[in-house]
């Protein structure tokens, strides 16, 4: 796993040279031994065994939501150099596209799927083409100010839509089942297998296909990429496309677990920046890993710190990473 | 880019997303022309567009039929029956924005503002009330803090925090008793900002002086949590045999369904200011989830026949139930129109001290007639205990304003 690993990185990373790197196994290492040691040290805290297992349970589920949503943020800014402040703007869209799917037709929650990635990834192909295209050669705070601006205007549009009003899509037959004493509730195991499933497929596609070669390639070196006949622009809003049709995939996944409101994607912004940055930019299979990290740590902050806010020990982790390991935990740093 | 731009780049955009807000300009001219003649002007802040457009619609909708109904009877009649009317100021939610959209009412001409939903809101437009010398009436407006400054010009008509979550701890003690099942040990699951640690502390010490135990205490950040499953779990593994929970609408859902799927064992689900446990909508939402929960709020009072009227009226009108919020601004639109009424003047200040005397019928639940306190505080407003029964939220407690008995159990244990 190791060289698939560092070779999954998309975009090289320019960072100051390190004195040493103890490989990908190495890495995998510590963070496993911290993480151990914080458990143990919940443990401690805590004085419950199940407080502290339900905990892990619940973190790494919801991890696998925030590595779902992640995942299309880090293509977006792997290949594209895009900090794409939409990104959660796009997922209420599509969370809004499912719940309208919901009602209007009783469908299955999940059958939404078929719908919001496609719908998503049109969306995501005619923002591309129509705001960020035009942008190609123009400084970062152009394409981020254009994200945060068509955010701004999808958060708002909704809400003239739809209204304020909080809105929930049920799964009908929803279940929880015990899991060593913690409770597993169904919906969120759906979500979670459903994440796992999805990187793998984007892994594939970005590994075994022939667009996901190009995309690679342009994502290495857009120039020389269009040397040997590679449709740069074209690959781009491709791109543009898959990450939002994610954004798609995720919102329909978690659409029962959360509750629908035009800000939704607020709440998540912040946390897939952290887990894309966490991951190593732009490595697909690094977000969905550090979607679990996050997620579990989150939920330790809380038996620690007594339930003040969780996102304190996630920016806590953020910046151990950005001193110790700006380039992510899978991030690969030019050599 | 590197992590280190990319951070760079989100703190510039988090510093001019605050910069953005900016401060409002600060008008000192207070006295403004033209209240001597035309219609009385009531000024109304509430955030109609935003996050919180739809309670805000409700409130500017529940002033404006007060000023109808005053209207309909004839007007202002010490003042030969000049008419009132209702201006408005959107504070989208914002401080900044309420404080600016404050002074232009006042500059209008208004004699009196009522308003505003949100604490950090109400908080700003005091002080621009304050220093122009025209009463402020708070409709919604849950923090403490307002009301110790001293103020003379700023009154409230809903219960503040520590007299519901005084409140809370009683019922929770007279409730429980009655069922046969005293409580010893509750739990609190609170969101982390003032509201809802304000609501934990002021209900801890109502309840440690019943003998009561509180503990433990878990909060949480309403605005990024996205599941309460290893919070109820906590609940579950301290023994406590109530859970009282402080949040939000949608946190608050989001406890529902941990606690369903959890099940610690409880004898009840105990809302303390809670922001959904009481809406018909949460009903609706959480389903069985949420069925027999109880809430101590403020609330329209259910056992008014006046109150059942307007309510009814509203539905016909906008097609929508009335809410509490609505209710209550109807009541801050009738204290300052009585107070104009009883000072026979339009002047703030004469204004201010009818309000001060003021002894108003409400039709959300009260102890008795709307009176101020020196420090504004309504002396009469009391918290009611509801609960879920039959997928209808109903007041059950105190028996005074009772619609329904208080069934202290909850689903999953019958």
């Amino acid at each position: 796993m190791s060289e698939t690993a560092q070779r999954a990185a998309l975009a090289p990373e320019v960072s100051p040279p390190q004195k040493k790197d103890r490989g990908f196994l190495g890495r995998a290492g510590v963070v496993g031994g911290v993480l151990v040691v914080a458990i143990v040290v919940a443990l401690l805290q805590s004085g419950s065994g199940l407080v502290v297992w339900q905990s892990v349970v619940t973190g790494l589920l919801t991890g696998g939501l925030y590595g779902l949503i992640a995942m299309g943020l880090t293509l977006i800014f792997g290949v594209l150099d895009i900090v794409n402040f939409a990104h959660g703007a796009l997922l209420a869209v599509a969370m809004f596209i499912s719940f309208g799917m919901v009602q209007a037709t009783g469908m299955h929650p999940y059958l939404s799927l078929v719908i919001a990635i496609p719908v998503l990834f049109l969306i995501g192909a005619a923002v591309h083409r129509g705001l960020l295209s035009g942008t190609g050669g123009s400084s970062l705070e152009n394409q981020l100010l254009i994200t945060l601006g068509l955010s701004l205007l999808l958060e708002n549009g909704l809400l003239m839509l739809f209204g304020a009003e909080p809105k929930t899509i049920a799964l009908p037959s929803d279940f929880q089942f015990p899991l060593l004493g913690a409770v597993v509730a169904g919906s969120r195991l759906y979500a979670f297998l459903g994440a796992i499933l999805l990187g793998a497929l984007l892994y594939w596609l970005l590994r075994r296909t022939r667009l996901g070669t190009a995309i690679r390639a342009v994502a290495a070196h857009g120039p020389g990429a269009e040397l040997v006949g590679i449709n740069v622009r074209r690959i781009h809003t491709l791109t543009f496309a898959i990450g939002t049709a994610c954004a798609g995939a995720a919102a329909a996944l978690a659409g029962p677990l959360v509750t629908v409101t035009p800000t939704l994607g607020e709440q998540f912004n912040i946390t897939a920046f952290v887990v894309v940055v966490l991951g190593g930019m732009g490595n697909v299979v690094g977000a969905l890993v550090g979607g679990l990290l996050i997620g579990l740590v989150e939920q330790l902050t809380t038996i620690y710190l007594g339930g003040q806010s969780s996102l304190l020990g996630v920016f806590v982790v953020f910046i151990l990473v950005l001193f110790l390991r700006p380039q992510g935990l899978f991030g690969r740093r030019s050599a | 880019m590197s992590a280190r731009k990319l951070i760079a780049t989100l703190g510039a955009c988090a510093l001019l997303a605050t910069g953005c807000g900016g401060s409002a300009p600060m008008g000192a001219a207070g006295a403004a022309a033209g209240r001597d003649e035309g219609p009385v002007k009531i000024g109304a802040l509430h955030p109609v567009s935003g996050s919180n457009a739809v309670d805000g619609q409700q409130m500017r909708r529940g002033a404006q039929m007060a000023v109808d109904a005053i209207n309909a009877a004839g007007g202002i009649k010490s003042l030969g029956g000049r008419k009132v009317e209702l201006v408005t100021g959107d504070t989208q939610g914002k401080a900044d924005i309420g404080q600016s959209e404050a002074q232009r009412l006042i500059s209008a001409g208004a004699v009196g503002l009522v308003g505003t939903y949100q604490s950090a809101v109400s908080t700003n437009v005091a002080v621009v009330a304050e220093r122009n010398r025209v009463p402020f009436v708070a409709d919604v407006t849950a923090s403490d803090a307002i009301y110790a400054h001293g103020y003379k010009y700023v009154f409230r008509v809903q219960p503040g925090s520590k007299v519901i979550a005084t409140a809370a701890a009683q019922y929770l003690q007279q409730v429980s008793q009655q069922a046969g099942k005293p409580v010893k040990k509750v739990a609190f699951l609170h969101e982390q900002s003032d509201f809802g640690s304000g609501a934990a502390d002021a209900f801890t010490q109502a309840a440690r002086q019943l003998g009561i135990e509180v503990g433990p205490n878990i909060s949480y950040d309403a605005a990024s949590v996205s599941d309460l499953t290893a919070q109820v779990t906590q609940v579950k593994a301290s023994g406590a045999d109530v859970l009282a929970v402080a949040g939000y609408y949608r946190d608050s859902l989001l406890a529902a369904k941990a606690i369903a799927s959890v099940k610690p064992d409880l004898n009840a689900v105990w809302g303390v200011s809670n922001g959904a446990f009481d809406q018909p909508k949460f009903v609706t939402d959480a389903g069985d989830l949420g069925a027999l929960y109880f809430s101590t709020n403020y609330h329209y009072d259910a056992t008014n026949p006046q109150t059942a009227a307007l309510r009814e009226q509203y539905q016909r009108t906008y097609g929508d139930p009335m809410r509490t919020g609505a209710v209550l601004s109807y009541d801050a639109v009738q204290v300052i129109a009585q107070a104009v009424e009883k000072a026979a003047s339009t002047d703030p200040k004469l204004v201010r001290d009818a309000i001060a005397a003021a002894q108003v019928a409400p039709l959300t639940v009260g102890a008795g007639p709307i009176q101020f306190a020196p420090n504004g505080d309504n002396r009469n407003a009391m918290a009611v205990l509801m609960q879920i029964q039959d997928g209808q939220v109903k007041q059950v407690y105190p028996p005074e304003k009772a619609e329904s008995r208080p069934e202290y159990q909850v689903t999953w244990r019958p």
